[in-house]
Parts: structure tokens; sequence; C-alpha cells
């Protein structure tokens, strides 16, 4: 569509999140669609692509992109809270999450150039639930919960468990995300972002890989993963997860983890890249993240 | 919707629909036309101006969005009395050739020796990432940026 359809569209700013869960609800009873808008970096997008929608029921664009509630990064007691609508680039300059956190610092840095950086959020990578969202990777390799409210008040759902399809989620038409929260990885453990891709900056990855290990006398204690564009949805390699912390690192063989990442992964072919390119590029990388792990454990 | 926002420095109230891009506001009700139009998807950078100091595509930013905050353009780059250091150092190093890119790279660029006036080259390419040029190679582009650090260091110095 023409971007200048987009100015038919209704819009209205909530002051407070209660107000946004009351408009979500009322909306959601009477089956209108609403749209949350935060960065605009998918939707406004995805509108020049769309047709355009039927200009008698165009949906609600709520902008969640200023609601406090949403907004900040804290941590407390070892734990790190993101806000939904917090952009990558505040993310990004976080001190606490560069030093404790690395893996999503490093992947805020490369989600896109410093011009969407400043735009893009995490609610908006994870409700958009795209199989190549990088920041669904990152957290979902630190074990992260999605925090969603409505006029019922807050539900969490593990990320592990929160992409039901391609592009879908267990989030409801009256539900937002407020934030992520995770436990903080403990001082010196393993973190590793790898984006493969064309290049660094404004390119959505043929493979992103995040992981996050712990280890205590060669085992593993905790282990994390995030894989991108090999499947259609991002998935967290529960196989290769349990390798690692099933037994010693040093047992544990690259025959056992290539045949672990094909077991987790479903790659296809696209306009980006090949099934066997990011069979080989998946493989590639855990067990790099393996090597590097036995290494440190050895050191 | 009634828009109230500042503009390079001065307060501007207008109508405009709340979805309408700040890009189409800039160039059309504001007249500020420096700003360009390159791919419309947050691809290319021309559209690239400042959001309250922070480099944003214009062309994914809606007017709804903008209310109470400041914008910078191209337009209020330069100094009273001519170019900023910038935009003199594009112009002594060949920086801009068909000129498109221009000014979304001089405001990624003003945006970083704003915030690290005296960047590394890493530190400069990573800021213009988000910035396409088909012309130039990008060599002269880092190289007027380098050496606007350099004058500005000179002329303002601390």
């Amino acid at each position: 569509m023409n971007p200048a359809e987009l100015t038919l569209y209704p819009f209205e700013r909530p002051a407070s999140l209660a107000e946004l869960c009351r408009t979500l609800s009322a909306r959601a009873g009477r089956n209108e669609k609403s749209i949350l808008l935060a960065g605009g970096t998918d939707w406004i997008v995805g509108r020049r692509l769309a047709s355009p929608d039927d200009p008698e029921d165009l949906p609600l664009v709520l902008d969640v992109s200023r609601l406090a509630e949403l907004r900040g990064i804290t941590v407390s007691k070892e734990v790190a809270t993101v806000g939904a609508a917090a952009t990558f680039l505040e993310i990004r300059g976080h001190p606490v999450l560069s030093r404790r956190a690395s893996v999503l610092t490093s992947m805020a840095r490369e989600v896109g150039a410093v011009q969407i950086q400043a735009r893009g959020t995490l609610g908006g990578n994870l409700s958009g639930a795209s199989p190549a969202a990088d920041g669904a990777a990152a957290l979902m390799a630190l074990d992260a919960d999605v925090v969603l409210a409505s006029i019922h008040g807050e539900r969490r759902v593990p990320l592990t468990r929160f992409f039901t399809g391609y592009r879908t989620t267990r989030r409801a038409a009256d539900e937002v995300i407020v934030r992520v929260e995770f436990s903080l990885p403990r001082t010196g453990a393993h973190q590793a972002w790898r984006k493969v891709g064309t290049r660094a900056a404004q390119a959505i990855s043929k493979v992103a890989f995040a992981a996050v290990a712990e280890v205590e006398r060669g085992r593993g204690v905790r282990c994390g993963f995030g894989m991108a564009s090999v499947a259609p949805v991002t998935v967290s390699l529960p196989t290769v997860r349990a390798l690692g912390l099933s037994q010693s690192l040093g047992s544990v063989s690259d025959e056992e983890l290539d045949a672990a990442t094909r077991r987790d992964i479903a790659p296809i072919d696209d306009l980006r890249s090949t099934a066997v390119y990011r069979t080989h590029v998946a493989s590639a990388l855990v067990k790099g993240f393996f090597r590097d792990l036995r290494l440190a454990a050895r050191a | 919707m009634r828009l109230t926002f500042v503009v390079n420095g001065r307060s501007r109230t207008l109508d405009a629909p709340p979805l309408a891009r700040l890009l189409d506001i800039l160039r059309g009700p504001l007249g500020l036309t420096g700003t360009k139009e390159g791919c419309g998807e947050g691809e290319c950078g021309s559209c690239t101006v400042l959001l309250d100091g922070i480099p944003v595509n214009a062309c994914l930013v809606v007017a709804g969005q903008c209310d109470g905050r400041t914008v910078q353009t191209v337009e209020g780059l330069g100094r009273k009395d001519g170019l900023s250091f910038l935009q003199e150092a594009f112009v002594k190093e060949g920086g801009a050739q068909c000129g498109i890119c221009t000014p979304g790279i001089l405001m990624a660029a003003h945006a970083l020796l704003a915030a690290n006036p005296q960047p590394g080259e890493g530190e400069i390419r990573e800021s213009i990432a988000g910035n396409i040029c088909r012309c130039t190679g990008y060599q002269r582009i880092v190289e007027s940026i380098r050496n606007a650090a350099k004058e500005q260091a000179e002329h303002e110095p601390g």
C-alpha cells in the first residue's frame, strides 16, 4: 500500500497501562483489531508490502512507545527486567547488562544499524514472532520469561513456550507484553552471540545463534540457547541443551552435537539462504561454542 | 491531531494525521526538503534525522509519536556564519557525490561527533552502517567525518 494510506488509520496514545488494557479488552470483546505501535520498524515497513486494509474496518493503532510501565531497564536481586518498549539502543548501552548479559547487548548492537536500534524494541521483536528475530534468540538463551498484562492482571509465559507457530504467539488480543525478565548469568559465565548474514548492519540473518553457559568442574550447570532463521519459530535447541547439562563437557562429541543440532532445527530454502547451508552453519556454531567451553574448562 | 514539536530549534505547531510519516511532514508542510526519501522502509538511511538527538529513519516515525519532542534535520546543521565543520569536510574531501544519501549521513555523523568527538575508524563506520551510498565507496565519507572531528577539536577544544 501507499504510505499516504497510513494517514487513514485511527490512532490513540493511552496515558497508562491500565487505560491501554481497558481499550484492548473492549475492542477484543467487539472483535475489533488493535495494533500496538512502538518503534514501527516492523509494522510500518510491513504496511508498504501489505495490501491495503479495508478502509471501513481499519485497526486502531495504539502508541505504546511512551508508556512508563513498558519502559526502563532494572536489575534487582540478580534478576534483570527489560521493559517491552525499551529500545535496542537503551539495552546496548546498559552498563549492568553489558557486563552480565553480553549476549543481549551484543545482539542489540547488531540487530540493525543505529537508526533501527533507536526505534526497535523487545516487545515488538517478540510479538512479531518472526523466525529471524534476533531479540527472541538472545532472550531464549537467557531463559527469559515474557510478562503479559490485561485487565485481568499479569501472567508470565516462559519464552520457550511463547511462540506457537510461524508468526503466532500466546499473547491474546486483549494483552500487551509489558516486560521480559531473566536471571542474570553469573559473572564470568560464557556467552556468545553470532549473527551470520550478508553484512553486519541492516541484514536479516541466515542463522543467528545465542548461547549462555555456566560451567562448574567441567560440567554445565546452566545452559541456554536460542537460534533464529532455522525453523518456523526461534528455537531453544532443547536436545543440545540436554547434552550440555547431562554429562561432562569433555565427553560431549562433535558427532553428538551434530545429531542434536539437526534434531532441533528445521531449516528451509528461502531468499536469504538454503537449508543445507543453514544446517552446516548451525552445527558449526554449536560445536564452536562447546569447543570454547571445553578449552575454558581445561585452562 | 494538533502536533507541537521543536524543529531545528524552532517550535512548530500544525495539524497532521497522527500516522503521517515524519518524513512527509518535514518535506511537505514544513518545506524542509533536505531530508530525502530513499527506500521508504528503514533500510537506506537517506531520511535520517535526529529525534531528541538520536538518529532515526523519518520514514518509520509517525507524527503522533513526535508531539513534544525535538527534531533536527540537515537544515539545522549549519552555523550562523556558514556550514558546520562536518559539512565543510564533506565538501573538501569529496564526501558527497550525487548527494541523495548526504543529508542522512551528515545527521548520523553529527550524532556520532556530538556523543564521541574523537571517534576511531571502526566507530565512524559503525555510525553510518545504516546509511547506504552508491557513489563514493564510503572511503571519502569516512575521511570527511575523521577530518571534521579533527577540525572541530582544533576550533572547539575541550
